[in-house]
C-alpha cells in the first residue's frame, strides 16, 4: 500500500516548483501575502498535507491507521454542525431577499424567448450557495474592519454577479457536455437547442459584466475578470488529460480550482476589497473561498458516485460518462492500477463506466477524497478564524462543515 | 428634380470640395493624397476599397491584430488549433468561420478595429485634459485605444464563432455523424468563450469602468442582434417577417452597429474627450457599420445579372424596403409567384427598392458626411481617410446602382 502512495508524494513535491497556476495570481490588485499561504496553489495544501502525513507517519502502518481515523473526524463534525449555530443559509438569506428578482432586473431583454431562456435558472430553486457565502463574507469583513452592521449595495451586487457568472458557465457547460437535466429540470440546450443556449449564456455574462462595471471599482472588475478567464482555462484543462500519472492529480486539482473555487475565492475577495482596505483581510477572504470552493467540488465529485440521481437533480456517474477522472477515480487507481488504461481511453469502451464505478466503490477512493475535502475545509476555517468574531464569521465556519456533509 | 437626378449628382456632392479636399494633401498622408485628391472622382472598384483600407492601416501605424502575441502563445489557442484540425472533413460550420478568419479576401476582417484606430487618431488627445498626455502614443494613438481596437475585434470574432453552433436535434443525415457535430459545438463554444475571456481581461486592464460598461452593453446588443438574425433565418416557412424598415434598422443596429458605435465612443472616453465628441464618435461608428451592412445586403442585386442563381437573404434591407413599399399582401403574392416559377423576378423588385434604398443610403451618408465635416473643423487632418472610407463605401453601392 505504501509503495503505491509514494508517487503521490512525488507528484506533489514536483508541483510547487512548477509555475503555480491560477491561485498564484488571485487578482492583480492583491497583496503579496505570506509566501506559503498566498502563492501556493490548490496543490500546495495537498502538498502540505502529504508532507505532514509522511513526516508524522513515516511508515506504512501509521499511514493506513491515519486513513482509518479520518472517517471518525468527519462524523464528528457532522454531529456538531446541527446544533451549535443557527442555520447559515437563513442568516445569509436576510441580505438576499429578492435576489432572483434583482437578477432578472439586470437581464434587460426585450425579446420574450431570449428573456425566458436567460431567466430559466434564476427561478429561486437553486441553492444560492455562492451568494450566501458572498454576503456572509461581506458582513464578516465589515464587522472585522469597522464593526459595521451593514452590507453595502455594491457588496450585495457581487453576490448577484457571482450567481450570474456561475449560471452563464452552467449554460455553456451543459451544451459542451450535452447534458439533458440540471436541478431536476431540462437543460436550456435541450429545450431551446444549442444555438440559442450559447447565446443565452453570452447574454447572462454580458449582463453580469454590466452590473460589475456599474459598481465602479476597477480593482473589483479585475478580480472578477480573473474568474471568467479561470472558468475557460478550467474547461480547457478538462478537455485534455495528462498521460503522466503523477501529473494527473495536480491537473485535477488545478482544474477544480479554476472551474469551481476561483469564482468563490475571487468573489469573496471582491467583497472584502469593497468592505475593508486591509490587504491581509483580502487574502483571508480569498483563501477561505478557495479552500471551501475546492472542498465543495471534491464533495461534488464524491456525490457523483455515492448519491442517487433523484437527490442530485442530475444523472450520476456523469463525470465517468464524460470521460473525466475525478478525485475518487484517481485515488481508486492507486489501489487498482488496471484502471489506468480506462482513464487513458476516457472510459470510452462499453462497460468501462460501470467497471470504473465498481472499482471506485470497492476502493477507499471516496473516503480519501472526502478526507482531502476535509483538509481543505480545515484550512478554510483556519483562515476565516483570523477575522474578528461575529455571527457571520461563525456561519462561514459552519458553512464549510455543511459542505462536507451535504448529500445533494 | 427627380430622385434619380438627385442621386446622379450625389457623387459630386459627397466628394465635396473645400477644406476636406485640401487636407487630404497633407504630406504625412503620403499615398492617400495622390489617390484621393484632384479633380477625378475616386474609383469605384472593390480594389479601391482594399487600397483605402491598406492606406488607412499605414496611417494608424500598424493595424490591429487580435491575434496578439499573448493570445498566440497561449496553450489554449494551440489546443484549439489542434482540435479544429480534427474537425476537418466534417460539416461543422466552425470550419467555415475558421477559414474565413484565415483567408480574409475581402479585407473586412479587422475593419472594426481599424475604424476604432482611425477615429482615435482623428480625435487625438483631448485638449481639456492634460493628464493623459503622458500615456504612450504610437502614431498618435494611445496604447489603451489600441487595446480597445483589439477587444472590439475579439468580441466580434467570439460572436462569429458562437453563431456557428448547430442544433443537434435538427441535424440531417447529410450533415454527417452526430459525434462530429457535438465535438464541433464543443470546440466552437470553448474557443468563443476563450476569445470573450480575453476581451474581458483586456477590458479590465483598461482600468476604466465606463468603457467596461459600454463594451459589455455592446456585447449584450450583439447577442440580441445575433439572436434575431438566427431566428429569422431559421424559419424557412415564414419567408419574411412583416417588419418595416424601422424595425430592420433597430435589429441591424443591434447585430451590426452597436459594437462599432460603442467602441468608437469608448475610444473617445479613453482619451478623455467630452460627451459631445463621444456622441459624434458613436454616431460615426453606427452609420459606418450600417452602411457596411447595407452595402453587403445589396451585393446579390448588383452582381452581374447573367446568373440567375444568386441567393439573397429575404430579410436584407432591399427586400424589407420593397415589402414596405408594396404592402405585405402584394409582396406575399409576388413571393408565391416566384416560388412557383422557382425564382424571384429581380427586375420587378429592383426599381422600387432602388429608389428607397438610395434614399436610406443618402440619409446615412449625410450623417457620415456631417460627422466628417465636424471633425475637420474641430480636429486634425487625420480624419480624411475615415471620411474617404465611408464615402467610398457609399460610392461603391450607389455607383453600381446608377451604372
Amino acid at each position: 500500500m505504501a509503495s503505491c502512495r509514494w508517487p503521490w508524494r512525488r507528484c506533489c513535491s514536483w508541483r510547487p516548483a512548477a509555475r503555480s497556476p491560477g491561485p498564484a495570481s488571485p487578482g492583480r490588485a492583491g497583496p503579496p501575502g505570506p509566501p506559503s499561504a498566498a502563492d501556493a496553489g490548490a496543490q500546495m495544501s495537498y502538498f502540505n498535507l502529504v508532507k505532514s502525513l509522511t513526516s508524522a507517519f513515516p511508515n506504512r502502518y501509521s499511514m493506513s491507521r491515519f486513513h482509518h481515523t479520518t472517517s471518525a473526524v468527519c462524523c464528528c463534525s457532522k454531529t456538531q454542525s446541527g446544533e451549535k449555530y443557527t442555520d447559515p443559509f437563513k442568516l445569509g438569506w436576510r441580505d438576499l431577499n429578492g435576489l432572483y428578482e434583482d437578477i432578472r432586473k439586470e437581464l434587460l431583454i426585450s425579446t420574450t424567448e431570449l428573456k425566458e431562456m436567460s431567466e430559466y435558472y434564476f427561478d429561486g430553486k437553486g441553492k444560492a450557495f455562492r451568494p450566501i457565502i458572498v454576503v456572509l463574507m461581506a458582513r464578516a469583513c465589515n464587522i472585522h474592519h469597522s464593526n459595521s452592521r451593514d452590507v453595502q449595495a455594491s457588496q450585495r451586487s457581487i453576490a448577484l454577479i457571482a450567481e450570474m457568472i456561475h449560471t452563464a458557465s452552467l449554460v455553456h457547460d451543459d451544451v459542451i457536455d450535452d447534458a439533458s437535466s440540471r436541478r431536476g429540470k431540462h437543460t436550456v440546450n435541450k429545450i431551446w437547442g444549442e444555438k440559442k443556449a450559447v447565446l443565452a449564456g453570452d447574454l447572462i455574462l454580458s449582463a453580469a459584466s454590466m452590473a460589475l462595471a456599474r459598481i465602479g471599482n476597477t480593482t473589483v472588475i479585475s478580480i472578477l475578470t480573473q474568474v471568467i478567464e479561470d472558468l475557460v482555462r478550467g474547461e480547457f484543462l478538462q478537455l485534455g488529460s495528462k498521460e503522466n500519472e503523477n501529473e494527473r492529480f495536480a491537473h485535477y486539482l488545478e482544474k477544480t480550482f479554476k472551474k469551481t473555487a476561483s469564482l468563490i475565492a475571487n468573489s469573496c475577495k471582491a467583497v472584502s476589497v469593497l468592505g475593508c482596505p486591509d490587504p491581509v483581510v483580502h487574502e483571508i477572504a480569498y483563501q477561505y473561498g478557495k479552500n471551501v470552493g475546492i472542498a465543495f467540488q471534491l464533495i461534488d465529485d464524491v456525490l457523483d458516485f455515492t448519491s442517487c440521481s433523484d437527490q442530485m437533480g442530475k444523472p450520476t456517474s456523469a463525470d465517468l460518462k464524460l470521460g473525466l477522472a475525478t478525485g475518487p477515480v484517481l485515488f481508486a487507481c492507486q489501489q487498482f492500477p488496471e484502471m489506468n488504461a480506462m482513464i487513458m481511453r476516457r472510459f470510452s469502451l462499453p462497460g468501462d463506466v460501470d467497471r470504473a464505478r465498481q472499482y471506485v466503490l470497492q476502493s477507499d477512493g471516496v473516503q480519501q477524497t472526502t478526507y482531502l475535502a476535509q483538509r481543505y475545509c480545515h484550512e478554510a476555517i483556519r483562515e476565516i478564524s483570523k477575522l474578528r468574531p461575529s455571527a457571520e464569521r461563525d456561519a462561514l465556519i459552519q458553512l464549510s462543515e455543511i459542505v462536507l456533509t451535504r448529500d445533494k | 428634380m427627380s430622385l434619380r437626378k438627385l442621386l446622379l449628382r450625389l457623387p459630386g456632392y459627397l466628394g465635396a470640395s473645400g477644406p476636406p479636399r485640401r487636407l487630404w494633401r497633407f504630406p504625412a498622408l503620403g499615398p492617400v493624397s495622390s489617390v484621393g485628391s484632384g479633380r477625378e472622382r475616386p474609383s469605384r472598384s472593390p480594389a479601391h476599397w482594399n487600397q483605402v483600407v491598406s492606406e488607412a492601416e499605414k496611417i494608424v501605424g500598424y493595424p490591429t491584430s487580435f491575434m496578439s502575441l499573448r493570445c498566440l502563445l497561449s496553450d489554449e489557442l494551440s489546443n484549439i488549433a489542434l482540435q479544429v484540425r480534427k474537425l476537418v472533413g466534417t460539416q461543422h460550420p466552425l470550419l467555415t468561420t475558421a477559414s474565413g478568419l484565415v483567408h480574409d479576401s475581402r479585407h473586412n476582417l479587422q475593419l472594426r478595429g481599424l475604424v476604432v484606430l482611425l477615429i482615435s487618431k482623428a480625435a487625438g488627445p483631448s485638449s481639456m485634459n492634460a493628464s493623459c498626455q503622458n500615456y504612450d502614443t504610437v502614431s498618435g494613438i494611445y496604447s489603451c485605444q489600441r487595446s480597445l481596437a483589439e477587444i472590439t475585434e475579439l468580441i466580434h470574432t467570439a460572436l462569429l464563432v458562437h453563431r456557428g453552433i448547430v442544433n443537434l436535434n435538427e441535424l440531417q443525415s447529410s450533415d454527417g455523424a452526430l459525434k462530429d457535430m457535438q465535438f464541433g459545438n464543443k470546440i466552437a463554444i470553448l474557443s468563443g468563450d476563450f476569445l470573450l475571456a480575453n476581451a474581458c481581461n483586456g477590458l479590465a486592464l483598461l482600468q476604466n469602468t465606463k468603457v467596461v460598461e459600454l463594451l459589455a452593453s455592446a456585447l449584450m446588443d450583439l447577442v440580441q442582434g445575433v439572436y434575431h438574425e438566427n431566428s429569422t433565418s431559421a424559419k424557412e416557412n415564414h419567408i419574411t417577417e412583416d417588419i418595416g424598415i424601422s424595425t430592420w434598422k433597430e435589429q441591424t443596429f443591434l447585430s451590426h452597429g452597436a459594437l462599432l458605435a460603442k467602441s468608437c465612443q469608448a475610444a473617445m472616453e479613453l482619451a478623455k474627450h467630452d460627451a459631445d465628441v463621444q456622441d459624434m464618435a458613436f454616431q460615426y461608428g453606427k452609420h459606418m457599420a450600417m452602411s457596411h451592412k447595407i452595402n453587403s445586403d445589396l451585393q446579390p442585386f448588383i452582381k452581374e445579372k447573367t446568373s440567375d442563381s444568386v441567393t439573397f437573404n429575404l430579410n436584407s434591407a432591399p427586400v424589407v424596403l420593397h415589402q414596405e413599399f408594396l404592402g405585405r399582401d402584394l409582396w406575399m403574392k409576388q413571393i408565391g409567384e416566384a416560388q412557383e416559377k422557382g425564382r424571384l423576378d429581380y427586375a420587378k423588385l429592383e426599381l422600387s427598392v432602388c429608389l428607397q434604398l438610395s434614399l436610406l443610403l443618402l440619409e446615412t451618408s449625410l450623417l457620415l458626411k456631417d460627422g466628417g465635416r465636424w471633425y475637420f473643423y474641430h480636429f486634425r487632418q487625420n480624419m480624411a481617410p475615415m471620411v474617404r472610407l465611408s464615402t467610398i463605401l457609399i460610392f461603391l453601392t450607389l455607383s453600381k446602382w446608377l451604372a
